[in-house]
């Protein structure tokens, strides 16, 4: 059965009707097949199911990383499908915040210059003003005394959660996580998903979540439970 | 300009990362701009020496009494036109040299800036103390052969204006002197087919090794060489001396369609030398370019191993909402910022190098001389120019494949 049940919201962030993807192949393969889903804004939402059944697939599409080979996606009522690279992109930019499994930060740039490179690249503020910005997003994450380090003098935790801070740079609607807590102990993945859960509830925003983690798919407010490539239900 | 910024910190950042390599590559790119700049300079010095010792050393355009046709003869003359074929006639013997040679002056000295210089050459044989040898007489007038002409400043001893204060004066090399074994001030004999033998005395001497005068050849008043070969008022050749040398063949071919007179000029009488010289030119700028493309495989290597080492910071950067136009500007940034640092040591090592070339001196006949070095900017412009066009190329191939990374692959890999 393609497709999946659809999550009830008033006014959807995110809209996907009949959203396919296949790797090319005599025959196709399908990554994911034939989704409908409609985020809303201020929930938190997980992605279960067992490994290979689409979900980081799902999530890469959400996030515009990649293109569906079939069905839509609309973004607070705009159809994505249209979008050439630097329309998507520019959305990511201003729209969407993504945070990894391994923190991904750049090693040459210190936590404030790492969380400051999406602000820049936005060109709304200045350098400075986006520096302040970043020791913001820094001291809200608890991390004020890390700002001028590189990642590597920093634990996993911390990396995580300037990964966040960096998420948060430009104020997205939409935050995407793909196993966020896959890399961390018990005590740092509870605090990323009390700063999720903050993100949907306290900040109004969607946050989209892969997860392994039954902690972490209990903590959110809906869970999508996928397998092969389908929707197979919505608690 | 906010972008510029950021992008080009994060090339500096990447550049940072790999010092090492990034010294070499920027030291390829210098060593090639120093070479580059050297050779160049040197030889588009030894070229300028070159051509202008071509053009400074004769006049401009040469106009000869050579004809393009025999002039007709009486009989032929005497029938325009007609179907008359005449043979077994004795041909008139006539006069050599250039006749209504006035009317030729006046027209070379009416282009613009130029002066025309007349002059007979004939053949004497100068003769000392049983010892002979063959001169090729040039009679000039001093005060306009100076003008169209660096002979003043090739003479070892005397100056052209003596001619005209010393009756009998002759100016010849120091070769030819060295072989009569005579002196300034010396007496000659001369003699010559037509008016028997004369005196004459050596006023000047040619320096060694200015052999476009000819080491045979010598200078005298123009009546005394009309005298000397018995053609009086007689001139077989006009030099003619331009403002822009470059115009000499259209000048040549003008002058020669309307008077019929052979019209030389400088290019056409060293066309030989000119032709060694293009060739010359493209195999040094052949081996010259050679290093400088040598040194932009630094730059590859540079910018290409980046990629290679940043393609999940890439990815990353692509999730943040940099564009791939963003990421292609990275990495060619980052090759940029080699080639200027490496063009700007270049040309210090240029410069030193230029420096060290110029300072050295050479014997050549017993005279001092340094290399021709051509110092201008535009050989700094052409070398930082050329390393700056092979630098974006080198950096932007790797660039574009930076560009095309899917961050799909690269996430799902390190997932």
């Amino acid at each position: 059965m393609s497709g999946g049940p659809v999550l009830a919201s008033t006014s959807p962030l995110m809209t996907v009707r009949g959203l396919t993807r296949a790797l090319p192949g005599d025959p196709p393969v399908p990554l994911v097949r034939g989704l409908d889903l409609d985020i809303a804004r201020g929930t938190f939402v997980a992605v279960v199911g067992p490994s290979g059944c689409g979900k980081s697939s799902l999530l890469y599409l959400l996030g515009l990383l990649d293109r569906p080979t079939g069905g839509s996606l609309l973004f607070d009522g705009r159809d994505t499908g249209p979008m050439d690279g630097d329309a998507r992109a520019q959305l990511r930019l201003e729209q969407f915040g993504f945070v990894f499994q391994f923190h991904f930060l750049l090693p040459e740039f210190t936590a404030a210059e790492n969380v400051a490179l999406p602000i820049r690249r936005l060109g709304r503020l200045s350098t400075a003003a986006a520096r302040t910005r970043a020791l913001e997003l820094l001291e809200a994450m608890g991390l004020a005394d890390q700002a001028n380090k590189t990642p590597d003098h920093m634990s996993g935790g911390q990396r995580q959660r300037v990964a966040i801070a960096r998420a948060l740079a430009n104020d997205p609607a939409l935050v995407l996580g793909d196993e966020p807590t896959g890399n961390l102990d018990t005590v740092n993945s509870r605090r990323v998903v009390e700063i999720f859960q903050d993100l949907a509830h306290k900040q109004g925003r969607a946050v989209v979540c892969v997860t392994h983690d039954p902690d972490v798919a209990a903590a959110a407010d809906v869970r999508v439970r996928m397998r092969d490539g389908v929707i197979e239900g919505v608690d | 300009m906010g972008r510029f910024v950021l992008l080009l910190d994060i090339a500096l950042k990447h550049l940072a990362m790999r010092r090492r390599q990034t010294a070499v590559a920027v030291a390829g790119v210098g060593i090639g701009v120093g070479f580059f700049l050297a050779v160049s300079a040197m030889l588009v010095g030894s070229e300028n020496d070159f051509v202008k010792t071509l053009i400074d050393a004769a006049p401009h355009i040469t106009i000869s009494d050579e004809i393009d046709r025999p002039t007709p003869q009486p009989a032929v003359q005497a029938y325009p036109g007609a179907a008359v074929e005449i043979h077994g006639y004795k041909p008139r013997t006539e006069a050599r040299g250039i006749k209504g040679w006035q009317a030729i002056l006046a027209a070379a000295d009416a282009v613009p800036g130029a002066i025309a210089s007349p002059s007979l050459t004939g053949a004497v044989t100068l003769r000392v103390g049983g010892r002979e040898q063959a001169l090729a007489v040039v009679g000039v007038d001093p005060a306009v052969y100076a003008r169209i002409s660096d002979l003043e400043s090739k003479l070892a001893f005397g100056k052209l204006r003596d001619l005209e204060t010393t009756q009998g004066g002759v100016i010849i090399s120091e070769e030819l002197a060295e072989k009569l074994g005579v002196g300034m001030g010396d007496i000659v004999g001369a003699t010559s087919a037509r008016a028997g033998t004369r005196t004459l005395r050596i006023v000047g001497l040619i320096g060694r090794g200015q052999g476009q005068f000819g080491t045979t050849s010598g200078f005298v008043l123009l009546r005394e060489a009309q005298s000397l070969t018995g053609q009086p008022f007689i001139i077989n050749n006009i030099g003619v001396r331009l403002t822009d040398p470059y115009a000499a063949e259209a000048v040549a071919d003008g002058l020669e369609a309307r008077f019929g007179y052979k019209a030389e000029s400088w290019q056409e009488r060293a066309a030989d030398f000119l032709a060694l010289l293009v060739t010359r030119n493209i195999i040094t700028y052949a081996v010259v370019s050679a290093i400088l493309l040598v040194a932009t495989f630094g730059i590859y290597s540079v910018v290409s191993n980046s990629v290679a080492d940043k393609r999940r910071d890439i990815a990353i950067m692509r999730s943040m909402g940099f564009s791939q136009g963003d990421l292609q500007g990275v990495f060619v940034m980052e090759g940029l910022i080699l080639a200027v640092i490496g063009i700007v040591a270049g040309w210090a090592l240029g410069f030193i190098m230029l420096e060290v070339l110029g300072s050295l001196s050479f014997d050549v006949g017993g005279r001092a001389r340094s290399l021709p070095i051509d110092r201008s900017l535009t050989q700094y412009f052409i070398a930082g120019g050329a390393s700056m066009l092979s630098a974006v190329i080198a950096a932007w191939l790797p660039a574009r494949k930076a560009a095309r990374v899917d961050p799909v692959d690269i996430l799902r890999g390190a997932a």
